[in-house]
């Protein structure tokens, strides 16, 4: 996969996950897609996944047999969706 | 000897790695979901032996010193950075000298330090509003997600079998043994079973065969934002007056973790959110550092402390039943305990004791018995 391309192909810009990490993860055992999110940190990062989820998902899928409605079952999205600054939460006043 | 461990978090996974050493070689875990996927990936991945018990301190001292050996052994990564606990009221530093002479009693060298001094180790706080600090420099934090995995594909090496998303539904009993755990996959046999499968799930698993374990699932709120350079310089920078105690960690990644117990519904659904938990667990954190007001939160997420009587943990044999340990109710601390957790239920299945002996204070028959564990100062 990918080896026509002679760089380092990111998958997650956010934590610059290369697609040689996630087939090396692959290969050492890591065999649910949640926890080769986790263990790369795979959507921790700004984007909060929108850009690399569905990407290594299928890198997921495709080495590992597992399709991918099943890699993305355990994927939650969690608020507050985008980054908010701190001080806009706190105006927000407290109960 | 099949040893079927019931849960596939850090205190399971210890488990397996401690016996496995000791010789034993047909080991199976059982998970209901996925690696770790209750508190040992939800946790906030500190560390620390400065606690308010005799059977904590102990135990944790030992669990750093496993946590250390492994980090050269498992290839872990893990940094002793201190945690920083603030007060904000002169009179709590008198807490604090009795906190930190109970410490030196087991070799745990905290000390009480001036607003001057608790600046110097995190600058930024407002000295305005702190009246001084503990510090104890031997805790510490791991990046726990990349950790447990490695500890996983370990086990995997050496032959431990992992089955996930197989949910025990009962244990099958004869003449007060095991004989094996009914599963949604399937009946699992085995000679000697561990239930380490975190609160409400070991709680479920033991009213099968009529053990009360007394233990509920407190609801917590943490929250991450975008990654910094360094910002924090201790592992943990605690706010000891304020309701809650408040906290900020800083990640490997950057990302800095704030939680505080706020008061909410027990046991509520993962998905339960509430966009409120947030500013009411940054705001006393601003107070003391002023620039956190212009951090973005990027995420925020829920986990429990499963939280026994006594704030600690049950370990040990469960009579009547010969065969049957358990390793859970770690009211916030199972992750730090994980190496500790695995030898002293090794200990127990292959010695019928542990080699520490305040472990033995303990076991559940404590909840019988009345002696729960007693804290010299009640923290958060």
């Amino acid at each position: 996969m990918g080896e026509e391309v002679k760089r380092p192909i990111i998958i997650c810009r956010c934590h610059d996950v290369t697609l040689d990490d996630i087939v090396n993860a692959i290969k050492a055992g890591v065999d649910n897609f949640e926890v080769l999110r986790k263990y790369l940190r795979i959507g921790f990062g700004p984007c909060q996944g929108r850009s690399c989820v569905l990407l290594a998902a299928r890198i997921f899928s495709r080495l590992s047999g597992v399709n991918l409605s099943e890699a993305l079952s355990e994927y939650k999205v969690r608020p507050p969706i985008i980054p908010v600054a701190a001080r806009v939460l706190l105006a927000g006043g407290e109960k | 000897m099949r040893v079927v461990i019931i849960g596939g978090g850090v205190s399971g996974l210890f488990t397996a790695y401690e016996l496995w050493k000791r010789g034993v070689r047909d080991i199976v875990v059982l998970e209901e979901k996925y690696l770790g996927s209750g508190g040992s990936t939800r946790n906030i991945g500190c560390f620390r032996s400065s606690f308010t018990s005799p059977e904590h301190v102990v135990l944790m001292k030992r669990s750093i010193e496993l946590w250390l050996k492994y980090r050269s052994e498992l290839n872990l990564q893990l940094k002793q950075s201190g945690y920083l606990w603030i007060a904000r009221r002169p009179e709590t530093l008198g807490v604090f000298k009795k906190l930190a002479t109970f410490h030196w009693e087991y070799s745990v060298p905290t000390r009480v330090l001036s607003a001057d001094e608790a600046e110097h180790i995190q600058p930024g706080l407002n000295k305005n509003i702190v009246a001084g600090a503990l510090f104890d420099p031997t805790a510490g934090r791991m990046p726990v997600l990349e950790n447990l995995v490695k500890l996983y594909l370990k086990l995997k090496s050496l032959g431990v079998v992992f089955n996930f998303y197989t949910k025990v539904i009962k244990l099958n009993t004869s003449n007060y043994r095991i004989k094996s755990a009914i599963t949604n996959r399937g009946e699992i046999e085995g000679e000697v079973f561990v239930v380490a499968a975190g609160g409400r799930g070991t709680r479920g698993i033991l009213a099968s065969i009529n053990v009360e374990f007394p233990v509920v699932d407190e609801t917590r709120h943490p929250v991450i934002t975008e990654p910094y350079t360094e910002i924090i310089k201790p592992a943990l920078v605690i706010d000891w007056d304020t309701p809650g105690s408040p906290y900020v960690t800083q990640t490997e990644h950057g990302g800095l973790i704030f939680a505080r117990n706020i008061s909410d519904a027990h046991e509520a659904p993962l998905n339960s959110h509430r966009i409120d938990a947030i500013a009411v667990t940054i705001k006393p954190l601003v107070e003391l550092m002023p620039a956190l007001r212009h951090v973005n939160i990027l995420r925020y997420w829920i986990g429990y402390y499963e939280t026994t009587p006594d704030h600690h943990p049950v370990y040990g044999p469960l009579p009547p039943y010969e065969n049957l340990y358990i390793a859970a109710g770690f009211s916030g601390h199972g992750l730090m305990m994980g190496p500790v957790t695995g030898e002293l239920i090794a200990d127990w299945v292959l010695n019928g004791k542990p080699s520490i002996q305040i472990a033995e204070n303990l076991t559940i028959e404590r909840f019988k018995t009345g002696k729960l564990i007693k804290e010299i100062a009640i923290v958060g």
